[in-house]
């Protein structure tokens, strides 16, 4: 199972430490890939796009995606939608992880594919609790899409 | 002043009339004005009869009038002047004003008067720009309350690391030390929620609904009993108790009264906390929550409501928040069209009143 990676997508670095600290410390060993904005992070998703550092290697498919809003360059919605059509990344796991309770945000990441929606705790002990909570439900609880979908034609 | 023109009903109707009028013949003459309209430019009557309209149009508009002037009996409706257009007038002192103008046709037999009636919009202009203002500062509230949430969670966090991962090197003094931020990080995020709230609700609708208050009541004592089963308080809930209210906010008013009823009779053996209703003259609802805790000394009764104050230090009553749950209720309240107010005495109890749906409003 470790072998499933975590894209985090995350511009502040104090988020950074405290989330790779949370999985740590929830025994949540896999590989965590940072990328530090909206471009960075499409880089990553479609490499051998754009202006991406891509090597014409196959798509990465993370297995979880937590995805902050506010970030530079390219923002967290846009990264979203442009994931969600794409046939590559449609399917992806994406919980939106973001300091905004903006009624707005959460609506229009929803309607842009997000498969889930936290709000980043200001508290110590519940930002741990919500990070190990996301990487216990969708790392280990939750089914994963099987990886021959898209051989199948399924969307 | 001069004697007004020969027909008197028509005269005194347009000295009725609450805006400025002035009427213009097909030359652009003036051929009459009224009371307001001297006032409005400051010229007197004799000074405009028989003088181009022209006079009152500022300098800026004045070459194109006489063709707007000349076009408008063509099709002579009454509808306002100069649609979408920012229209000002002209004072005797060369000085403009903002100004609202609808024009109409009057036929008097002895051809087509064109009536203006002209309106200062200063003032509307004015609370127009006092609105925008406030809605920037809320704007700007709002985004500073949320932007420091990143470097509180921040501190709560590196403190919550450093006593997790080195509290053995600390020491108990330096343990307490890092507790005590993280305490304190909480109480600010308090404080953040709430101006958060309260730049939110003044641009927030309300949804009202029917709510019966009663069973919302219900539901938070249910909670608040959970949260510390030990303590026995007798509840005593009046139902029901409908109202027309926003339910998610009219909650958070309950939650805070009944919160602040549970945590200041901590120290009571037979505590009891009462939620009902009392008559009342000027509103359809009146409710109270009723407790017979520590109470207050009325002459505060007017900072109980105001943000940031506290009554109670938080020495004697640790669970006391940041000093906003009241405000927030009187907030939620008069935007409801209500009002809040309390009875108590110090070691006597404390009743918290609002009031919901005025009745002149319904």
């Amino acid at each position: 199972m470790t072998s499933r990676t975590i894209l985090l997508v995350e511009d502040n670095p104090d988020d950074e430490a405290l989330t790779l600290r949370a999985f740590d410390k929830s025994n949540i060993h896999n590989k965590v890939v940072v990328k530090r904005d909206g471009a960075e992070a499409l880089a990553y998703l479609f490499p051998g796009e754009g202006e991406g550092e891509g090597d014409g290697d196959d798509a990465p498919t993370p297995a979880l995606i937590l995805l902050d809003l506010n970030l530079p360059k390219v923002g967290g919605l846009e990264v979203l939608r442009r994931m969600r059509a794409d046939e590559r990344t449609q399917m992806i796991p994406v919980v939106v992880l973001t300091s905004s309770k903006l009624e707005e945000d959460v609506l229009v990441s929803y309607r842009n594919g997000a498969n889930a929606y936290v709000r980043k705790p200001v508290k110590f002990s519940e930002f741990t609790e919500a990070v190990k909570a996301l990487g216990v439900f969708w790392l280990l609880l939750n089914e994963p899409v099987p990886s021959v979908a898209p051989k199948l034609g399924l969307r | 002043m001069l004697t007004p023109p020969s027909d008197g009903m028509f005269a005194a109707l347009l000295e009725a009339v609450p805006d400025a009028m002035v009427c213009t013949a097909a030359d652009g003459r003036v051929v009459l004005v009224n009371a307001q309209a001297e006032r409005l430019f400051g010229y007197e009557r004799a000074e405009l009869i028989g003088q181009r309209v022209e006079m009152l149009v500022p300098d800026t508009a004045r070459a194109e009038h006489p063709s707007h002037l000349a076009m408008y009996p063509a099709d002579p409706q009454h509808r306002p002047m100069g649609a979408g257009l920012a229209l000002a007038g002209r004072r005797r002192d060369a000085s403009t004003f903002p100004a609202e103008i609808s024009l109409s046709a009057i036929d008097t037999g002895e051809g087509i008067l064109v009536a203006a009636a002209i309106r200062d919009v200063t003032a509307q202009l004015q609370t127009k720009d006092l609105e925008r203002a406030s809605e920037s500062q809320e704007r700007f509230i709002y985004a500073v309350s949320h932007d420091l949430r990143a470097p509180l969670r921040a501190l709560s966090g590196y403190s919550g690391v450093l006593l997790e991962d080195y509290g053995g090197v600390l020491g108990e003094e330096g343990r307490s030390y890092a507790e005590r931020i993280v305490a304190v990080s909480e109480q600010m995020r308090d404080l953040l929620d709430y101006l958060m709230q309260v730049s939110h609700l003044s641009r927030a609708e309300l949804h009202l609904e029917s709510v019966d208050l009663s069973a919302e009541a219900a539901r938070i004592v249910e909670e608040i009993q959970r949260r510390e089963p030990d303590r026995r308080v007798r509840f005593t809930i009046q139902q029901p108790v409908p109202a027309r209210a926003d339910s998610g906010l009219i909650r958070t008013v309950l939650e805070n009264l009944l919160d602040n009823a549970w945590k200041f009779t901590s120290r009571q053996d037979d505590a009891s906390i009462e939620f009902g209703t009392a008559p009342n003259e000027d509103a359809a609802v009146c409710c109270y929550v009723r407790d017979n805790g520590v109470g207050f000394d009325p002459a505060y009764e007017g900072k109980l409501f105001q943000p940031f104050q506290r009554l109670h230090a938080a020495r004697d009553f640790p669970a006391t928040g940041t000093g906003t749950g009241l405000a927030s209720v009187r907030q939620i309240v008069e935007l409801h069209g209500g009002r809040v107010w309390a009875e108590g005495a110090v070691g006597a109890g404390a009743t918290f009143y609002f009031t919901l749906d005025e009745k002149e409003s319904t």
